[in-house]
């Protein structure tokens, strides 16, 4: 009991479980169109998310990922309408037609608008969708701070960087927010233009003041320091990173479309890893550096990560063994059919839900009431 | 009474969906007509199998005016497109190369046709045309651009790893028994795009002319070439001759499309339910965690 008791015992996860959990569901998204498994990879992200976020402010920003989606969907269905949505034999609505000069011959504007063609852009639109969901989720549950901590000491500056990209969006925000307090409890309501100036100005103002802070608490802390490597140990280590992260963009490339040459797939992104660790290694080894409390690796991060493994793997077995339903045909109209296997692995995906400890909540959120009064 | 509407309501949807799957048959027999056609009015649509294994088919579709496209469907094939560029490109007919089965194309010998993107070079279906008597051409349109030649012949023929030269044609000479001509054929069936369809000829990916989807992009389709300047390659037969053709069949025989995508995979009936309800039972639950979230936050 009391193990139990300890294995749920609030705590944020090891962020790079989340990004494993994420990952495999957006590989296995990669691999169907049918949107019945994406819709259920949908709600299995949404669920998670809503059930294990902190209240940090990257994790309110999962509504983004969504809108993102949603107008990634609209965009697929409202090309084709605009673009010659005639596929098919059930047409919904003929639009009138624009004619154009015969040098553009094969591009259509609107004219016969037929179920099958949104159809096709709504499937793929919603695989693009779905993927965006899974990296929002990513996004959402991981703590990005906590992730640069995990990185190899080779990739640190790197880290450093996008980790400080990463934190403006959130921090603009509650920039916004305090401003706008502060205004309305000095009674200021004033609207439209003039209200976005007085906005605009003290934002503008605080985000500067914050970099400056940020730049010289990171300099007294010993960031962008050079190190005592010679140019040809920085080259060698470059050109080893650069060729493996090469590598292992081509075998992910070809491991996840399924036409290229298998030779490409398995054999480039293990050679690319091995390349690229070689390379980490040398450059990780002129980075001395020490880790304040590391994020340790538990059983609850192993069933995160194993659960979003689980659904890609089920997934690819499945493109391998039984393919058929993994893309509709739309050359009759009739609903996607569907087998149990997919559908459960994919509901795999839900056990992060239950079988993880809760979030830490209340002690990521920035003291909004307290500076603002 | 909530129960027994319930009920009726479930009953109304199972309706609709059991008529949107109504199985649409592999050899429509209520298109077109079995093996050659009679008069110039129809056109002979020929599909041969090839190195896939099934044969050749040989079957008439009545309406000798339209796309290619429509004479093949006309003549009661049942094809699939690929998603990318929906039927401007013919993935599959009657099912083949199932999604299922390994199409061995040079360099992958497992591959399976997902119908997704632009098939592979090394296996596709090959798009050839021919009027009565004459002999088989590659076309260079696709096969909504090119209006058919009225008693004349459509032949789609499985290219599995043959170069651009070597592409095989149907295995069925284009003479319609009993009706071939005495001079030769008509010149005039080589027709040209239709104006108003969009997209690229059925050449297959790699194909510079196929990759960017869109012949738009240079502004010009390619002219389609000559027919009597064509030096004829060692795999297209010099006309017709009938008594070289391979045995065929008019496909009736052949099973249904839809109940064999059924068999293929274990498809479940209820998982499409299944997966609807685990949607909105998630959506609820969510629904219900966010808020037990956000009282227990407001009250802290």
């Amino acid at each position: 009991m009391t193990t139990l008791s300890a294995y749920f015992l609030p705590r944020d996860l090891h962020p790079a479980a989340w990004w494993v959990w994420a990952l495999g569901l957006a590989t296995a998204a990669s691999r169907t169109t049918n949107p019945w498994l994406l819709a259920v990879v949908i709600a299995v992200v949404c669920f998670v998310v809503v059930a294990r976020r902190s209240d940090a402010p990257w994790a309110m920003a999962f509504r983004m990922y969504l809108w993102l989606a949603a107008l990634v969907v609209v965009l697929r269905v409202g090309f084709r309408i605009v673009f010659g949505g005639g596929e098919g034999g059930t047409v919904l609505v003929t639009l009138p037609e624009i004619p154009l000069p015969a040098w553009a011959a094969g591009i259509r504007l609107f004219g016969a608008v037929s179920a099958e063609s949104l159809l096709g852009g709504l499937y793929d639109g919603l695989r693009l969708a779905t993927m965006i969901v899974c990296i929002g989720g990513a996004n959402a549950l991981a703590n990005p701070k906590r992730l640069l901590a995990a990185m190899p000491s080779a990739l640190y500056e790197v880290g450093t960087a996008v980790v400080v990209a990463l934190s403006v969006f959130p921090q603009l925000a509650e920039s916004v927010q305090r401003v706008r307090r502060a205004r309305a409890l000095r009674g200021n309501r004033a609207k439209g233009r003039k209200a976005l100036r007085a906005i605009v100005i003290p934002v503008l103002e605080d985000a500067l003041d914050r970099s400056l802070q940020l730049a010289s608490s990171m300099d007294s802390r010993g960031y962008g320091r050079a190190g005592a490597a010679t140019v040809q140990e920085r080259l060698a280590s470059g050109t080893l990173m650069v060729v493996g992260l090469i590598g292992v963009c081509v075998g992910v490339y070809n491991m996840l479309d399924g036409t290229t040459p298998r030779v490409l797939a398995g054999p480039a992104l293990i050679a690319g890893i091995v390349v690229a660790m070689v390379g980490f290694t040398l450059a990780g080894r002129r980075v001395a550096r020490t880790r304040y409390r590391p994020d340790r690796w538990r059983l609850a991060e192993v069933v995160t990560a194993f659960s979003g493994i689980a659904v890609a793997v089920v997934l690819l077995a499945t493109s391998r063994v039984d393919p058929a339903n993994l893309n509709p045909s739309l050359t009759t109209l009739s609903w996607p059919q569907l087998a149990w296997a997919p559908l459960c692995g994919v509901l795999v995906g839900l056990t992060p839900a239950w079988l993880t400890p809760p979030p830490v909540v209340g002690e990521n959120e920035t003291p909004l009431q307290e500076t603002a009064a | 009474m909530i129960r027994r509407l319930l009920g009726s309501v479930a009953a109304s949807i199972a309706l609709v969906v059991a008529g949107a799957v109504a199985p649409a048959s592999a050899i429509d027999p209520g298109k077109g007509q079995p093996g050659f056609c009679r008069d110039d009015s129809g056109v002979t649509v020929v599909v041969d199998f090839g190195k896939l294994g099934g044969g050749v088919v040989v079957r008439c579709a009545p309406r000798g005016s339209g796309t290619g496209l429509d004479a093949l469907k006309g003549a009661g094939f049942q094809i699939a497109g690929v998603q990318r560029w929906g039927e401007s490109f013919i993935c599959r007919i009657e099912n083949r190369p199932s999604a299922k089965e390994k199409v061995p194309v040079a360099g992958n010998p497992d591959y399976r046709e997902r119908c997704v993107d632009t098939p592979p070079a090394s296996g596709y279906w090959s798009y050839w045309h021919a009027s009565n008597g004459g002999r088989w051409e590659y076309s260079q349109w696709g096969v909504k651009n090119r209006t058919v030649i009225p008693g004349g012949f459509e032949g789609w023929s499985f290219s599995l790893n043959a170069s651009a030269d070597a592409n095989p044609a149907p295995r069925v000479a284009p003479t319609r028994p009993g009706h071939a001509p005495a001079t030769a054929p008509a010149q005039g069936g080589d027709a040209g795009p239709t104006s108003d369809d969009p997209d690229e000829t059925q050449a297959p990916a790699g194909d510079d002319a196929s990759d960017s989807g869109s012949s738009a992009d240079d502004g010009t389709l390619p002219k389609p070439r000559p027919r009597e300047k064509r030096t004829a390659p060692t795999a297209v037969p010099t006309p017709g001759d009938p008594a070289d053709d391979v045995p065929f069949s008019d496909g009736t025989d052949r099973g249904d499309v839809e109940t064999a995508l059924r068999e293929e995979s274990d498809v479940g009936t209820y998982a499409p339910w299944a997966a609807g309800g685990a949607v909105a039972l998630l959506g609820v639950l969510g629904a219900l965690t966010a808020r037990r979230r956000r009282t227990a936050r407001d009250g802290r």
